[in-house]
């Protein structure tokens, strides 16, 4: 098998990948507590739909936070080189994509609230025909990345 | 040469066309919401203003559009409370079309539709009715290759190399087109259904017979409705394909078809992402084919075609002698190819065989009775499973990747390194422990990317793939 890439992304993606994760949890959380209020009041559900929704709850609760971060964290990998970006992540699928530096379109970087708290960046490549994401790089690092990306990237392309 | 023109008069007829294809809902809502309030004199009316003010907004901006052609570019001028000064540099144009319509014909016209790359209809120009040799003349005045003077190279024209089709082809073409599986299928469905009617009754003789004659005429019913249908999509395929014409010259594709609506087109080579050869299943055992290209750009309006037909029906063998003519610098087409290993079949099996599985299942718990035809589609599916398999393969030498695969017909893209978007290699735990793959390549086509997948791939050549593209 291919070596992976050598480059990890930012440690704190964890963190704001939790805390990402901690915030939808909200919307199962309100799902579950909903489904027992309608069945004390209105007996409007079969017994075992608010016991089934709360477990499924409590697994994601524990899974979602404080796993599932750490390992797409240690699997995130990237590396950029003169010719090419070469990426790789999944958990249980893991995919390793190949961008030939000459098929590249534009480089973005980008930043929610959730990653400006950790000084993160979000850097999207794109080609004609895809689009690749390297979440959660430090913020410098991103803007350089992107710098040297285009400036790679500034090859003359021969017709899209 | 150079100055300003206005389009054939006939535009005036196309614009007031167009207004009333955008106002038809307006109006439709209108006239069901004012009909039946008991309004509809005043409805007659209201379309009757609706039209003379279509007219007169037609003759205004047939009036107000002008268009001036110049070696270097195209200038149109248009609109009528909103100016428009639109200038299209020859560089940048990707692609002329001429298309001649029923009502274009007769008035020796025809529509010239300027296309530009990206999917931004506002920067394309169309020209809705010039003077035939107008059209020709736009189209000679901006293609790419403008090198040499327009006569001499009229003259040089039957030098290029050129294919057609005859009719007998186009008949076979019709006739085993995709559509006949939809027919097929249809059969099936009701043959099912009458199979399933039958022990229902068997005890009661007199209801028997009489759904024997029911029978009878429901068979016979729906044997023509098939023949009506497969002569339709014979037809359809002779009005669309006939006197089929496909040029070579230096930087370009020029296709003619149509028999009703003429319409000609022209692909520059460089804008060719790859070429595609896909075998549909009922011209697989007759060994016939049809090419394709896949494009970059739109083609405004055409969401339906994925691709653009090169050819509409050929002989296997000939393909390569076919592309040897047209299109040489896609002529490899390779003969042995890296199949996936036999330790992928299980995959393909089981992803063909999960939906059969699924309503098996479902049928067993619910309606045990028609578990007999759920097996047919379960075999048909394990064959199915079993042909990707077959099929799945790839094969690279210095300038192309071929891959050969099936989702239901089987295709072959030639695809130039140049060529690919980007690669990616794909793969589970199980896979891991196998040392299996999938593979996936991206390419541009006309509305986005198109994927094409390699599934459960040998590891070492989804590397060597990988290495493949790094040099």
């Amino acid at each position: 098998m291919r070596q992976p890439p050598k480059q990890r992304i930012a440690k704190d993606a964890i963190k704001a990948w939790r805390l990402t994760a901690l915030i939808l949890l909200i919307i199962p959380i309100a799902l579950t507590g909903a489904s027992w209020y309608l069945m004390y009041t209105f007996n409007f559900l079969v017994f075992w739909i608010p016991i089934v929704l709360s477990i499924i709850t409590l697994l994601d609760l524990i899974i979602t936070p404080f796993f599932i971060p750490k390992w797409r964290w240690r699997r995130w990998r990237y590396e950029v080189v003169d010719e090419e970006i070469y990426i790789q992540h999944g958990i249980l699928i893991v995919t390793q994509t190949l961008i030939p530096m000459i098929r590249i379109q534009h480089v973005d970087t980008k930043q929610g609230p959730i990653l400006s708290k950790y000084k993160l960046a979000t850097l999207t490549i794109t080609t004609a025909a895809t689009t690749h994401e390297i979440p959660a790089l430090p913020e410098n690092e991103a803007t350089e990345l992107r710098d040297l990306i285009s400036e790679l990237a500034r090859v003359e392309q021969d017709d899209v | 040469m150079s100055n300003p023109k206005h389009l054939n008069p006939l535009a005036v007829v196309f614009n007031v066309f167009k207004s009333f294809k955008n106002a038809f809902y307006f109006i439709v809502t209108f006239s069901v919401l004012a009909i039946s309030d008991g309004f509809f004199k005043y409805v007659l009316l209201g379309i009757l203003g609706l039209a003379v003010l279509f007219i007169i907004l037609g003759i205004i901006s047939w009036r107000r559009f002008t268009y001036e052609v110049t070696p270097d570019q195209i200038h149109i001028k248009h609109g009528i409370f909103i100016r428009k000064d639109r200038y299209i540099s020859r560089n940048r144009i990707q692609s002329i079309d001429l298309t001649q319509g029923i009502i274009h014909r007769p008035f020796g016209l025809t529509k010239v539709e300027i296309e530009t790359a990206g999917n931004d209809r506002d920067v394309d120009a169309n020209l809705s009715a010039v003077r035939y040799n107008e059209g020709i003349r736009i189209q000679e005045m901006l293609k790419e290759n403008r090198n040499l003077a327009t006569e001499e190279k009229v003259a040089q024209e039957p030098e290029y190399p050129k294919r057609t089709v005859n009719n007998r082809d186009l008949l076979i073409a019709g006739a085993t087109s995709g559509s006949i599986g939809v027919i097929i299928g249809l059969f099936g469905l009701v043959f099912s259904q009458i199979e399933n009617l039958i022990p229902d009754h068997v005890y009661d003789v007199t209801t028997r017979w009489l759904l024997a004659q029911a029978l009878e005429s429901l068979v016979i019913f729906a044997l023509m409705i098939a023949i009506i249908l497969w002569g339709l999509g014979i037809l359809g395929s002779l009005i669309k394909y006939g006197k089929f014409q496909i040029i070579r010259y230096e930087k370009e594709l020029f296709i003619t078809r149509g028999l009703l609506e003429k319409k000609q087109m022209t692909i520059p080579l460089k804008r060719i992402q790859a070429v595609g050869i896909e075998e549909n299943f009922i011209r697989q055992p007759f060994g016939l084919a049809t090419i394709y290209v896949v494009i970059a750009g739109g083609e405004i309006g055409t969401t339906a075609d994925a691709h653009t037909l090169l050819f509409p029906v050929i002989r296997k063998r000939k393909v390569e002698e076919f592309l040897n003519d047209i299109l040489p610098e896609y002529n490899q087409v390779p003969h042995h190819y890296k199949r996936v290993p036999v330790r992928a079949l299980p995959y393909y099996l089981v992803r063909s065989l999960l939906i059969p599985i699924i309503l098996l299942i479902l049928a067993f718990i619910f309606t045990p009775t028609i578990w007999i035809y759920l097996t047919v589609l379960f075999l048909l599916f394990l064959t199915l499973g079993y042909a990707r398999y077959r099929t799945a393969g790839y094969h690279v030498d210095d300038q192309f990747l071929t891959v050969r695969f099936r989702v239901f017909n089987k295709e072959t893209i030639l695809i130039p390194k140049k060529r690919i978007q980007a690669i990616e290699v794909i793969h589970h735990f199980l896979h891991r422990k196998q040392e299996l793959a999938s593979f996936k390549v991206s390419i541009l086509s006309k509305q986005s990317g198109r994927q094409i997948w390699i599934k459960e791939l040998e590891q070492q050549d989804n590397d060597y793939l990988i290495k493949w593209l790094e040099r």
